[in-house]
């Protein structure tokens, strides 16, 4: 099983593809960040600014880092909100009562569909003149609900709809972690006579550290990216409330059409990211001894 | 009331092959004669979805095609994603659209780019599609925001209305609320006829709807703090008719007051203030409004009085379908600060924006020659009276005199004579090329300042200065 | 004890059904409104299930019969099918070639495909529209509102997840049984067909169906990169993302077809997707 070249065909497909649309964009994106390209500019052509003209400048562009701010803050916020009542969530799941599979099959259902419908549902759900919610708010509570009336009213809204998309995947992913630990360390505990409580802490808890580390790390990798949802039902406002970097960047390329800067943002956006990222994946790796399987 | 918009259509379709010779103009022979080299050839088109537009793609396209056997595929999208697949399709070349509408504001952007045919030009190299019905003086002034410096013209007119003032005829006249009103505020009920006007009718009725539990409140506001929809509107309706003219932008493009604009002066900060105290008395569904929920909103029956885009005017008047308000609904011209109007009268400022779009044809396009046979078809001044009664939208002086269109101004409380009497006083956007970069730098602030998180000052201080940054970065500021 | 356990097991039912609740409460309500009329919609939310005695079926034959929807909808169809079954035959080649050989740079490959799944899709809008509209030039045409444009993009975010998940289960495969095939005189593709495949099919199930899913649900990448031939369902819906007003039913109801695929799959794919979600990192 030497032939290497076998190998090489078979893998070479994959490879082709994941260059051409994967690596050519990102080197393109990495040159076109050193230049000056406004298509709605009087010079329309691209223009070579000087290394790092454009780094520069967004090192001290409150919007930019305004965003990501919020970004950031967005993903621990939601993150925290789903693990626990995740936790909580899958604990309950571990012992047997009536119709519980039909219940866990429908916590899975948010889980399946697509981002933007998720926002559309919440849209329906939530807009004034339509939904139920401002309707019965006001009705009821005699509350003005308006979920465009103040940034952090936005910002809000968007962590309670994220909530009900992922939940389901932690309560899950936490269960499948819960089913899976050994008997033994549970038994030698009882036997030397710990309460639940102390069991819980010491002994649960630690055994779903590797479960956990993935978790965290899937949630952060994946709400730092969030785009579709914020645009159905914001489309990033009110103000700055919800203008993620995803929508920040969107907005500099369509609508400012500004391609230098917004290519260099692209590439910071995607270097403080992956940053996280790969820190997060090596905390998992050596924390939980997961290897790439 | 009969439903006099949903009558046309239907009408028009089922007997649309009987009458395509009077579409035509008497020329049908011509048309079919010029079609034919082109026959099976199928236009892409995008636009935007509004009552104008459905008219063209259901009716006007079947009429042509009927006749000169080129099909047209209307795309009638939202507003958002007309732009977005038209600039990419210019923008790459791609040669997806045959035509695409071009909004009133942004045909100096698609000019300056060099996206647009030339139509005259065309027209002239190519004398065999030159349509012998064809009047193009016929068409308003609207047509001149769509030619270059020479004169040339590079958008076929297809829809243009002004955007009035809305008031409901059962509120205002009811006599309790009459009675109310004096009673309350010392002078007589009416629609406004001035800002302060505006401010007690909007407060009395909120009051007053609010007493009576219906759900109804005193006036709309497009304030949706999302959408460059209530940026536009602070910018070519509210801040004109207080006096802001042209964004407050200089000749050598400076727009705050420091530099001699007045995008932060004092006029503007009125119209902002003003603007955002309506909150008060508007819908709860009043920021996340566009105009298209605007309009639905006054449909609903939920606002005493609103500044209401003309193309709705006509549907919210006539249509059961989809109106609640048929029959109560009355038009006027919307009020304007002090010497707002001598300056608009004397050509030195306008009182409101002139809307509307054309279609023109991207030099990517692969079908030129059948696409202008298109353009000439929707320009003929003998299909336009159906379809401003179906759209509320008129591009021609010879419609405004036409016994459907006179008919349908008593339907529309006199929409159309407003518009062929007072459109003088109106104007399109500003020419800026560079016009959906300085507003997406601006929309954050309207934002702000419309959520309550900036005063109306912050925020225009704050947008001056962004606008000012773009028309730098894009080099047109010295 | 027992009245203890009989009141956790109460205590839970309460909330799951609580639970329940919330998460199909908004989907309800969408149908709802996917079933009313523009002027149903004005004033008061009714929320009796209406559709059992009339459906507005305008919502649902305006975008779909009489408009385009129907068209967008055929595309997401092809797109997903052909990028999930794409993806899967190149995935099992690949994993294949990862765990019975030892390629030089398997590491770096390795790195720079998770790179790939950590990188947001917005950061690449720029590149793409211009390298599809511009660069991938062939002939006359370009990659710009094409379905294989999409179908292959979708691999840089499908393969990299689907080699993950088939790498466990094809390491899991002794070596000596493909070596004995081949030792017999069997070629590769025999090895594929007769032993890999059967042997990996529940995972190789698995990643297709999660690859259809995940492409089926992609949005951003497919506004930017689609007009009019290529656009799919969930595209179709930022047609309505604004400038609803007029337009709540018709968005409702093309979310509640743009749904469907999900539902189908929820049956089939529930035990799995733990796995799929976590590469495999956790199995359910």
């Amino acid at each position: 099983m030497n032939s290497n070249r076998t190998a090489w065909l078979l893998i070479s497909p994959t490879i082709l593809i994941l260059v051409l649309v994967g690596l050519v964009p990102f080197l393109y994106v990495l040159y076109v960040g050193f230049f000056n390209w406004m298509p709605l500019g009087k010079i329309k052509d691209m223009q070579f600014i000087s290394l790092g003209d454009n780094y520069r400048e967004l090192m001290f562009d409150e919007y930019f880092l305004g965003s990501i701010w919020r970004s950031i803050k967005f993903a621990f916020v939601t993150l925290f909100f789903e693990l626990s009542i995740g936790f909580i969530l899958a604990l309950s799941l571990l012992s047997s009562f009536p119709l519980k599979s039909f219940f866990r099959s429908v916590h899975t259902l948010p889980l399946v569909i697509a981002p933007i419908v998720v926002g559309a549902i919440f849209k329906l759900f939530l807009v004034n003149g339509l939904g139920p919610i401002p309707y019965f708010a006001k009705e009821f509570f005699d509350y003005k609900f308006n979920y465009m009336s103040s940034e952090n009213f936005a910002f809000w809204m968007l962590v309670v709809v994220d909530v009900w998309h992922w939940t389901p995947f932690v309560t899950l992913t936490l269960l499948a972690g819960l089913s899976a630990l050994p008997e033994d360390p549970y038994e030698s505990a009882k036997i030397d006579g710990a309460n639940n409580f102390q069991i819980f802490i010491h002994i649960t808890i630690p055994m779903l550290v590797p479960v956990l580390v993935v978790v965290i790390f899937i949630r952060l990798m994946d709400s730092l990216k969030i785009v579709d949802e914020v645009w159905m039902l914001t489309g990033g406002g009110p103000g700055y409330g919800t203008r993620f970097t995803g929508i920040h960047i969107w907005k500099e390329v369509f609508e400012k059409r500004s391609y230098g800067y917004s290519s260099a943002m692209s590439i910071l956006y995607l270097y403080i990211t992956i940053v996280i990222c790969w820190f997060l994946y090596s905390v998992m790796v050596s924390r939980g001894k997961v290897d790439e399987n | 009331m009969v439903n006099i918009v949903k009558g046309a259509i239907t009408l028009l379709l089922s007997v649309g092959i009987a009458f395509s010779a009077v579409y035509a103009g008497g020329h049908s022979a011509w048309w079919k004669k010029a079609g034919a080299p082109y026959k099976g050839t199928v236009l892409q088109g995008v636009a935007e979805n509004t009552p104008p537009g459905q008219f063209a793609g259901e009716v006007l396209a079947k009429e042509f095609e009927s006749l000169t056997g080129i099909k047209v595929r209307l795309e009638n999208t939202s507003w958002d994603q007309m732009y977005d697949k038209a600039i990419k399709d210019m923008e790459a070349n791609s040669g997806i659209y045959d035509f695409v509408y071009i909004e009133q504001d942004i045909v100096y952007s698609y000019l300056d780019r060099d996206f647009l045919v030339n139509i005259t030009k065309a027209l002239a190299e190519n004398p065999s599609i030159v349509a012998p019905n064809v009047n193009m003086d016929d068409f308003t002034t609207f047509i001149d925001y769509f030619k270059d410096d020479k004169g040339d013209v590079f958008g076929i007119p297809m829809e243009a209305f002004l955007k009035v003032y809305l008031y409901r005829k059962d509120l205002f006249g009811a006599a309790d609320a009459k009675s109310g009103f004096q009673k309350k505020y010392g002078y007589a009920l009416a629609p406004a006829t001035s800002f302060a006007q505006w401010r007690d009718n909007a407060e009395f009725f909120t009051g007053y709807c609010a007493e009576k539990g219906m759900e109804c409140w005193g006036t709309t506001v497009q304030g949706h703090t999302g959408h460059p929809a209530s940026t536009y509107e602070f910018l070519e309706s509210i801040g004109p008719s207080f006096g802001l003219y042209n964004w407050g932008v200089t000749e050598d493009f400076h727009s705050c007051a420091a530099d001699g604009g007045s995008l932060n002066g004092a006029r503007a900060k009125g119209a902002l203030s003003f603007w955002t105290s309506m909150l008060e008395f508007a819908p709860p569904e009043a920021l996340q409004s566009t105009w298209s929920e605007v309009a639905s909103t006054f449909a609903a029956g939920r606002a005493a009085q609103g500044w209401v885009y003309g193309e709705n005017a006509a549907w919210i008047a006539s249509n059961k379908e989809k109106s609640l308000v048929v029959g109560k609904v009355g038009v006027m011209q919307p009020p304007t600060g002090p010497g707002v109007l001598t300056q608009a009268a004397s050509g030195n400022g306008y009182i409101g924006y002139f809307d509307g779009g054309a279609y023109g044809i991207p030099h990517s396009s692969k079908n030129k020659e059948a696409t202008l046979l298109w353009l000439q078809f929707v320009a003929q001044s003998e299909v336009q009276a159906d379809w401003a009664a179906a759209g509320g939208r008129i591009t021609h002086y010879s419609t405004f005199n036409d016994p459907k269109i006179k008919e349908m101004d008593q339907v529309a409380d006199g929409y159309f004579t407003l518009m062929q009497n007072t459109g003088y006083l109106y104007a399109g956007a500003p020419m800026f090329p560079f016009h959906g970069a300085g507003r997406a730098a601006i929309d954050p602030f309207i934002y702000a300042a419309l959520a309550g998180e900036k005063s109306p000052s912050e925020a225009l201080d704050g947008a001056c200065k962004a606008l000012d940054k773009v028309m730098k970065d894009l080099g047109y500021q010295k | 004890m027992r009245t203890s356990k009989i009141l956790y097991k109460v205590f839970s039912t309460i909330i799951w059904s609580i639970l329940t609740l919330i998460t199909l409460f908004p989907i309800y309500w969408m149908i709802l409104v996917s079933t009313r009329t523009p002027v149903q919609l004005f004033g008061k939310p009714n929320l009796a299930p209406t559709f059992f005695e009339k459906i507005y079926w305008k919502n649902y034959t305006k975008p779909f019969v009489d408009g385009v929807f129907g068209d967008y909808l055929l595309n997401s169809i092809i797109i997903a099918t052909s990028n999930a079954f794409i993806v899967t035959v190149l995935a099992i080649m690949a994993t294949y070639a990862l765990s019975r050989y030892k390629i030089a740079g398997a590491e770096t490959i390795f790195f720079w495909t998770m790179t790939n799944r950590m990188a947001p899709p917005a950061a690449f809008l720029l590149p793409l529209f211009l390298l599809f509209t511009t660069i991938f030039k062939f002939g006359d045409s370009t990659l710009f509102d094409t379905k294989i444009g999409l179908i292959l993009l979708y691999c840089v975010f499908n393969l990299p997840f689907a080699i993950w998940l088939l790498k466990g289960i094809i390491d899991g495969i002794p070596k000596e049984l493909d070596e004995a095939m081949i030792v017999d005189g069997a070629n590769l593709f025999t090895v594929f067909t007769k032993l890999i495949i059967p042997l990996a099919s529940p995972g190789i199930a698995v990643t297709s169906l999660l690859s259809f899913l995940f492409a089926w649900n992609e949005y951003l990448l497919a506004t930017t990169l689609s007009s009019v031939y290529s656009r799919t369902i969930p595209t179709g819906l930022s047609e309505f993302v604004t400038t609803t007003g007029t337009e709540w039913g018709t968005m409702a109801a093309v979310a509640v077809v743009s749904m469907l695929p999900a539902l189908i799959f929820l049956v089939l794919v529930q035990k799995y997707i733990v796995t799929g979600l976590t590469f495999g990192a956790v199995k359910a």
